[in-house]
């Protein structure tokens, strides 16, 4: 059985339509990244997958379950979610941030227990970021702030993450990080990601690592395919999305098996 | 506290005071002379409760407003209990001049006017947060210009002076009465605070996340708010308004602590108290006559805020 499946799902802001008839599944250890255009709809998705928004129609099961009728805190149990950009507020050290990670697990009036700290203590040894615990987090860097939210999602222990966007902002090499930190997660602990992301050579990566990827090409509304990512971003496909000539390189590392990635050449018509 | 017994006036030896609690507590006949035994035991003694149960009351809402709208700028006064209460106070003053009359009013008006705030800031469902603010911003003036509108039309030999020293924050009034009454609401809003205080860092991260990280939030914002609320009105509606400790004594509680509202709610909370307590004593004793309180507060706290934000460098903003 799917971990999440979206099923025939509609959303509208007031009047005006933004999702139509998404349909998908995300079995375990399986990365599902939707990719597209800015304004295609992908993080609203993800919102109505979280239940921050309300679905006009259709429906989200998380493990079974309809999401509206999950609480928040069994909600969280289920699925973390690591934000696009996080505002960041006061200067909680990183250790305080990942904490919030527990709060699923704790009551209403009560405080983390020591079974938190631990589990607190153990994502960010996963994450390999004890050496900032007791740094103010409004003093990271991009790439650290998004491996201190990978942290928090993390400390939820939940089967399924939610990811919008994750390398938005970074540098070359903490992109990089980024995506082998979620590579090394899926193989580790059998997580199942939803991601959103601008990047096609994000899906490339994943397949390239062997972890069983879906990409679905989202274009006004709705999903314009679904597939495997030498599938569904092919050279064709750049073209009638984003009107963007690209090639597809592939090349052999280590004399193992084929690596591909797509690379933009020029933009074609009108701008 | 039991220091800022001794001073006043009256100027009495800790000995004495301690035997005056000591007879008084176990409903012994003391030997003492009576103004003695009513300096300590009616007045200066409810007046050290009231100050600290108001300044803890000021500083834990503040923090928790903070937290809660994410925002370092927000204080207890926000979302126009103070304004609110203000006018209530003042109405009461030019209508009834009847000590009950002015708390009531004051602390209903005050929670009237958190609830506007809440309606207004529903109206735009989008960034609920933001507008809540913007609420309390426009509920607060409104309410400043009614109390304008109120000093105005009050008779300017007794009401008016009355408005204006209300409005400055006093804790001269202090009677056990008092204390009863509006410690309730003060209790059950501090003690509301500290059971969600964890939970409040989580709601600063924002709705969105803190719904994902598996908080209820409009059941939390709710409990948050409605117990900020309290603390506050009970605190303003028997001192009147006290400006600044629902400001800047959470930011210095954080410059020394961090921000993790786990211990920062606790530490609001002493803070607030002790600060309040010692401003008050300086009050009634530096000069012949009272000095109002938010003048006070606000030349203490001023300076010592400077001085923390050298030393700390600012915790890490």
């Amino acid at each position: 059985m799917a971990l999440l499946e979206v099923k025939n799902l509609f959303f509208s802001y007031s009047d005006q339509p933004v999702l139509e008839e998404v349909n998908f599944k995300l079995g375990k250890g399986e990365i599902f990244c939707l990719f597209g255009p800015n304004g295609c709809g992908k993080s609203t998705l993800l919102e109505c997958v979280l239940g921050t928004l309300k679905i006009s129609r259709g429906y989200v099961y998380l493990n079974g379950r309809d999401v509206r009728n999950l609480r928040p805190a069994e909600a969280a149990r289920q699925m973390a979610y690591v934000p696009q950009l996080h505002q960041k507020t006061f200067p909680y050290t990183v250790k305080e941030i990942v904490l919030m990670g527990r709060a699923a697990y704790t009551g209403m009036f009560t405080s983390p227990s020591e079974e938190d700290y631990a589990a607190v203590e153990e994502a960010m040894q996963k994450i390999g970021i004890q050496r900032l615990s007791e740094k103010p987090y409004t003093q990271l860097s991009g790439g650290e702030l998004q491996l201190v939210m990978i942290a928090r999602a993390l400390a939820q222990k939940t089967p399924v993450m939610i990811m919008d966007e994750p390398t938005a902002h970074l540098d070359f090499r903490h992109e990089l990080i980024i995506l082998e930190t979620v590579v090394q997660l899926v193989r580790e602990t059998g997580l199942s990601i939803l991601m959103a992301t601008h990047f096609p050579n994000h899906a490339f990566f994943f397949d390239n690592n062997d972890i069983p990827t879906t990409v679905a090409l989202m274009n006004s509304r709705r999903f314009a395919a679904v597939g495997r990512p030498e599938e569904v971003l092919s050279e064709q496909s750049m073209q009638r999305t984003f009107n963007v000539e690209a090639r597809m390189v592939s090349y052999y590392r280590e004399g193992k098996k084929e690596f591909r990635q797509i690379v933009a050449v020029r933009t074609n018509g009108l701008r | 506290m039991i220091f800022s017994l001794t001073i006043g006036r009256y100027p009495l030896p800790l000995s004495v005071i301690a035997k005056i609690m000591w007879f008084r507590l176990w409903g012994l006949v003391g030997q003492f002379p009576d103004t003695y035994e009513v300096v300590v035991w009616d007045i200066r003694f409810p007046r050290a409760l009231l100050g600290v149960f108001v300044g803890a009351s000021l500083a834990v809402s503040g923090t928790a407003f903070q937290g809660l709208f994410r925002n370092p700028l927000v204080s207890s006064g926000t979302l126009g209990v103070s304004a609110g209460a203000g006018f209530g106070a003042s109405l009461a003053i030019v209508l009834f001049n009847n000590t009950a009359l002015i708390y009531i009013f004051a602390f209903a008006f005050g929670v009237l006017s958190v609830v506007l705030s809440y309606l207004i800031g529903r109206f735009y469902s989008a960034t609920p947060t933001i507008t809540l603010v913007l609420g309390g911003i426009i509920v607060s003036s409104v309410f400043s210009a009614l109390v304008s509108l109120v000093k105005y039309a009050a008779d300017p030999y007794e009401q008016l002076p009355a408005i204006v020293f209300w409005l400055m924050g006093s804790l001269a009034s202090a009677r056990y009465s008092d204390l009863m009454v509006a410690g309730i609401p003060m209790a059950i809003g501090m003690a509301g605070l500290f059971a969600v205080r964890w939970q409040i860092n989580v709601l600063s991260m924002g709705d969105r996340e803190a719904r994902s990280l598996g908080i209820n939030t409009s059941v939390a914002k709710g409990l948050v708010l409605a117990c900020a609320t309290m603390a506050t009105a009970g605190a303003v509606c028997v001192s009147g308004i006290i400006g600044w400790v629902g400001l800047v004594i959470p930011h210095i509680g954080r410059m020394l602590i961090g921000n993790d509202n786990k211990l920062l709610v606790p530490v609001s909370i002493s803070l607030g108290a002790c600060f309040l307590l010692l401003v008050d004593m300086l009050a009634r004793t530096i000069s012949g006559s009272e000095i109002p309180l938010s003048i006070l507060t606000a030349l203490l706290g001023g300076p010592f805020f400077v001085y923390l934000l050298k030393k700390t460098k600012g915790g890490g903003w």
